[in-house]
């Protein structure tokens, strides 16, 4: 299997504050790996350090096989960001178009499948200011995805999100994967968790530990894998009281 | 009404803009620098201007007056005065010395200058001037009819009499000193609105299509479009080329109607082409583009953006050469008139629209004006924060 990203003693740090500590990471194609961590734990600064949008302190990036900075390889990545990054005045459509065209993808037949993919059929002419926060959520979703990217980075896509949505979209999700798109996906709700084919548990800027959700409950010796982050973390703090 | 919840309101309001303490700042700055900037314009001592004198006049001798030399008297008169500096000039020389900005001025004294006006009680002032700057044309005219008047004034205190100077006689208001003044360039037909017209048609088009990319541009920042936007192969200097392009277009479309309107329905007096003048503007148009996106960086929201009109604008309005000229304002001045794109604007729109040149003259200007177009483009580039704000 191939080595879609692969970080090596990865640091960012912004100032006194350090987001990304020392982090190895390595995703493998066709999987979904979820990046779980509270609010803080540095998962968006890694994200953004996959992409090139951040530059490294130190250590190395490397996605698709290429070393990070490298902008030719973004027309192979599908980002999707935190706040549901869309042009106002433009159509659903308009919008996927125009990302699709900035990765170097002009056939408006992959917009359509993007629009199929997310169910806003009935919404591709609607400007996006009229759309509720779900739709909105979903027309990010598919400005990510219309390039057909052989690796999607989305940033919490799942935030704001209606339980049914929510469903829907880790069913996108599965079915993307299952084309051989490989999907990093960052969240700080636990039962996404269960979803992911590897997760790591993010807390302070460092990967406390990596696996599947059965790998990581075994591991802790713990019933769900709320309670293993727990367990990872008062290890990962040198706490150790059990 | 609940007056303690209008309290609560007005200390949050406070509370807001003090935390944004470069909105205070500014709130006082502003005002500050653009009445410093008027003071020191309006209150300038103005430097000497430049003027020549072709005296050929015989002067005139006559057994009551003696040796009179009018037109030596008048030059004395304006060398002595601290307004001009005057260099006297050959017939051959004074019209390529007033093409070439040498003198801003030439009064020509004929030969027979003293003896007309020994025959008429009449002088008359042979004045001509350069013409692209009425308010230096006036002060010239008002400058040296002062002269000869002060000029005969002492010829009364002296042992020669003015004929017939005794103000009943004729009846009449008619002052002793007619100036018969032509232009070199534009001419007498040109009002004043003629010459602020290229001017203020270059600021408003720079003005406009400024604010529009500083708040688009921020828009894309604050959205987190521009995240995206950097996420996909683009790079930065694409977009902001993009940006150029896009609201180029616009600028184009402003321009031809600000164009149209000022010279069919206003009915502005200009020379030279009008394609020359639409290209000079759009050129500033674009620099505004880009001053634009520079100055979205050091803004966090749209109220910011408002905030750079009297730091980035207005400045230039006062030190771009708009209502005064650039050499007449004081030397430590000067040079921040070099940095600002309408001064190279406004001389451009000023030498074809006043002087009716081609663009085989006014080259220099356009050169420059796109050299500082791409040095923006590159500072917009660099100054782009890529984290979203």
């Amino acid at each position: 299997m191939d080595k879609v990203v692969e970080t090596r003693d990865l640091h960012k740090h912004f100032g006194p504050i350090r987001a990304v500590d020392g982090l190895n990471l390595l995703v493998q194609q066709g999987e979904i790996f979820g990046l779980l961590g509270p609010n803080g734990s540095g998962k968006t600064t890694l994200i953004r350090l996959l992409i090139g949008l951040l530059q490294p302190t130190s250590g190395e990036v490397r996605t698709l096989g290429q070393t990070i900075p490298n902008k030719d390889v973004l027309a192979q990545i599908g980002y999707m960001t935190q706040a549901s990054a869309l042009y106002e005045d433009l159509t659903v459509r308009e919008n996927i178009a125009f990302f699709a065209q900035m990765c170097g993808s002009h056939d408006p037949k992959w917009v359509s499948e993007a629009i199929d993919l997310v169910d806003l059929q009935d919404r591709s002419r609607s400007l996006v200011r009229t759309l509720s926060g779900g739709l909105r959520q979903r027309t990010s979703l598919a400005c990510s995805l219309a390039h057909r990217p052989r690796l999607l980075l989305l940033d919490e896509p799942t935030v704001g999100v209606d339980p049914q949505l929510r469903a829907t979209f880790w069913s996108y999700f599965r079915r993307l994967a299952d084309q051989g798109v490989t999907l990093v996906v960052s969240s700080h709700v636990m039962d996404e968790a269960e979803r992911c084919d590897r997760l790591g548990f993010m807390r302070q800027g460092k990967l406390l530990a990596e696996g599947s959700a059965q790998d990581l409950r075994n591991k802790a010796g713990t019933r769900t894998l709320e309670e293993a982050f727990l367990q990872f973390t008062e290890q990962g703090t040198g706490g150790g009281q059990s | 009404m609940n007056s303690r919840r209008i309290i609560i309101l007005a200390q949050r309001v406070m509370r807001q803009v003090m935390r944004d303490r470069r909105t205070v700042g500014l709130l006082i700055i502003g005002p500050l620098l653009v009445l410093t900037l008027g003071a020191i314009l309006f209150r300038a001592e103005q430097s000497p201007i430049p003027i020549g004198v072709v005296n050929e006049d015989q002067g005139l001798s006559s057994p009551i007056s003696g040796n009179l030399q009018l037109g030596q008297r008048i030059t004395d008169e304006l060398t002595a005065s601290e307004t001009f500096d005057v260099t006297l000039l050959d017939r051959e020389d004074w019209e390529g010395n007033l093409r070439d900005g040498t003198v801003q001025g030439v009064i020509i004294f004929p030969e027979d200058f003293s003896a007309k006006f020994q025959e008429d009680r009449q002088m008359t002032l042979d004045l001509r001037l350069e013409g692209s700057n009425p308010t230096r044309s006036m002060s010239i005219i008002g400058r040296v009819t002062e002269a000869g008047m002060k000029t005969l004034a002492e010829l009364v205190g002296s042992i020669f009499a003015i004929p017939g100077s005794s103000q009943s006689s004729e009846g009449e208001n008619k002052l002793p000193v007619e100036i018969q003044a032509s232009y070199l360039y534009a001419g007498e037909q040109f009002d004043l609105m003629d010459f602020v017209a290229p001017v203020y048609i270059a600021i408003l088009a720079m003005f406009f299509v400024f604010l529009l990319a500083c708040v688009s541009f921020l828009r894309e920042r604050s959205l987190g479009t521009m995240e995206r936007l950097l996420a996909t192969p683009t790079n930065r200097v694409e977009v902001v080329l993009g940006y150029m392009l896009g609201l180029g277009l616009f600028a184009l479309i402003q321009v031809a109607v600000i164009l149209f309107y000022t010279v069919w329905v206003l009915k502005i007096h200009y020379l030279g082409s009008l394609w020359l003048l639409f290209l000079v503007i759009t050129l500033l148009a674009v620099v505004g583009v880009t001053l634009g996106i520079l100055a979205s960086a050091f803004a966090r929201n749209e109220f910011q953006v408002v905030q750079f009109i009297p730091i980035i604008i207005i400045p230039q309005i006062l030190l771009g050469g708009t209502f005064w000229a650039v050499s007449e304002m004081p030397s430590y001045l000067q040079p921040f008139a070099y940095i600002m794109p309408v001064y190279y604007a406004n001389q451009a729109l000023r030498d074809v629209m006043l002087k009716g040149w081609g663009l085989a003259e006014i080259w220099p200007n356009l050169v420059i004006l796109v050299g500082i177009a791409f040095v923006l483009i590159l500072l917009g580039s660099l100054m782009m924060r890529r984290e979203v704000a």
